[in-house]
């Protein structure tokens, strides 16, 4: 029975560590430390909409994976989406698209010397003191 | 070595010497170079018609080109762009498409003045980037009914954010004068008072857009103009008046797409409403499905033109006399070359994202013409075709 109980507490473990593993988390070098945005104004803030919120946006590269879970829980299109969007956007004059950083250290790095800057890394990430979580995936 | 030739070989040595360009930028972060390019092989299965360009043989140069944009940036607020296009078919004119500068100063408002592409449709100003949409080929019985592309004027663009979305609000003012080309013939155009405004509405993963455009149309038509004051001379003037295809142009346009990450729905409908004689009306739309399973998508399109003139019959009685008679057959004449226009188009085809930068597409498009064809659109008649064929195409696009 212990064995039993004992498998079942390890499983649930490894299901939450791997959901972990699958949530990203927004983080911002602000300073309103009270800052929580949701889904849509965030996808906003990434896909170069006006946002109330003047911030330098920052995005990992397409090989991350933290990129894809936030393609796919934020953003909600696929890489070739997005990528065919900006696009769109730099050939017409509307946006750029956001700067790219080639992984999560850099993308941290670049979060705590730029004030007003904002990314996204996984959310077993540990953030350094100074940044902001604004929001987070389920 | 035929110009063709001459081309695809610029083409290439553009694009070679782009590699050097990053270091360029490297150097100065306030010049900004990037370009995009097409290389669309095709072949029609019909030897009695012509449907985009394309006929019986294989093609490759008409849609495949190169575009190169720079960007320099003054300040946050100030910047000014290029953008160069090379293209392979003979009908399009290779060189500057844009020249603009942009001011914005907050991001909820940007305006732009200069030569920019005329925001008609939903991708009217980014139809050269293949990369930038799911087709191969646009619907050519929407896209194949705006003349002019590029404008010179201002247009001012304002975004604001709502609950669960966005609000952009665009509108423009300019001018046009240059060539078009209509049945392979060019001719001098000049539009003025070219004035649109649209409004996008982008609420979860809904985007709805809808727009209006007008300008006064003055076309260059010689022959036209003097067969017809020949006629207003003998008061037939309701004819003569036809022949006029001066006159405001009016586009109304309305789209609504969805998309998420497995599937996507697009769609446009638009009405064009010319004043003039000889500039018909037309009615036209699309509808678009696809299903990504990445890094594929898959498509199936349908797409409609209905093109119809207002004809006045003519007046002008036979019998009186050989020169009047010689001026009804005439008129007859004109009235034959210009016919109501119905066609669709079927499309199926597949997109897949190679690389990030790099998409390769294969498409079919079964297009129909009813009735008469006038020659003036995508599908042309070379003699004998029986209204039905099958358009082949196979391309690379790419965003560097």
């Amino acid at each position: 029975m212990k064995i039993w109980h004992g498998f079942v507490f390890l499983s649930l473990a490894a299901v939450s560590v791997f959901c972990k593993a699958e949530a990203v988390i927004v983080v911002a070098n602000t300073p309103d430390k009270s800052i929580h945005l949701n889904r849509q104004q965030v996808r906003n803030m990434f896909m170069g909409i006006v946002s109330p919120y003047d911030f330098k946006v920052i995005a990992l590269s397409p090989n991350n994976q933290a990129r894809v879970v936030f393609n796919t829980k934020v953003i909600g299109l696929t890489e070739s989406r997005i990528q065919s969007y900006w696009a769109q956007m730099r050939f017409t004059g509307r946006k750029t698209s956001p700067v790219e950083l080639q992984n999560e250290q850099l993308m941290l790095d670049f979060l705590k010397e730029n004030e007003l800057s904002v990314g996204y890394v996984s959310s077993t990430t540990n953030i350094p003191e100074g940044l902001t979580v604004i929001f987070e995936t389920e | 070595m035929t110009n063709n030739t001459l081309k695809i070989l610029s083409i290439v040595i553009v694009l070679q010497s782009l590699f050097c360009l990053p270091s360029l930028a490297e150097e100065d972060d306030k010049l900004h170079f990037s370009g995009f390019g097409r290389f669309i092989v095709g072949h029609l299965d019909d030897q009695n018609a012509e449907y985009a360009g394309y006929t019986n043989k294989l093609s490759v140069n008409k849609q495949s080109l190169l575009g190169l944009q720079a960007d320099y940036t003054f300040n946050n607020k100030f910047s000014v762009t290029t953008q160069f296009v090379a293209y392979t078919e003979d009908q399009r004119n290779s060189g500057l498409e844009w020249l603009y500068a942009t001011y914005q100063p907050n991001n909820a408002l940007r305006i732009k003045l200069g030569r920019q592409r005329i925001p008609f449709f939903n991708y009217s100003d980014s139809l050269d980037v293949g990369f930038a949409y799911p087709w191969l080929t646009l619907p050519q019985q929407f896209y194949d009914t705006a003349f002019f592309s590029t404008f010179d004027g201002i247009v001012a663009n304002y975004e604001f954010p709502i609950s669960g979305g966005y609000i952009n609000y665009e509108a423009y003012w300019g001018r046009f004068d240059d060539k078009i080309y209509l049945a392979s013939t060019e001719i001098d155009t000049k539009v003025i008072g070219l004035v649109g405004f649209n409004a996008t509405l982008g609420y979860n993963n809904f985007t709805l857009r809808a727009s209006y455009n007008e300008g006064d149309v003055n076309i260059k038509q010689d022959e036209a103009a003097q067969f017809g004051e020949i006629l207003r001379q003998l008061g037939f003037d309701k004819n003569a008046d036809w022949l006029n295809a001066n006159g405001l142009i009016q586009f109304y346009q309305f789209s609504a797409n969805y998309e998420n990450l497995d599937y996507f729905v697009r769609s446009e409908i638009a009405k064009m409403v010319g004043k003039g004689g000889l500039v018909a009306d037309i009615d036209s739309f699309y509808v678009s499905v696809g299903y990504n399973f990445y890094p594929y998508t898959v498509y199936l399109s349908y797409s409609e033109k209905d093109l119809h003139f207002d004809h006045i019959p003519n007046e002008i009685p036979f019998g009186l006399s050989p020169e009047i008679d010689t001026l009804a057959y005439t008129y007859q004449g004109v009235l034959a070359a210009f016919p109501d226009d119905k066609a669709n188009g079927t499309k199926i085809g597949i997109r897949w994202d190679w690389r990030t930068n790099i998409a390769i597409k294969g498409e079919m498009t079964f297009v129909k013409g009813k009735d008469a064809i006038s020659n003036d659109y995508a599908l042309k008649d070379l003699g004998g075709f029986d209204g039905q064929a099958i358009l082949y195409q196979f391309g690379i696009e790419w965003v560097f």
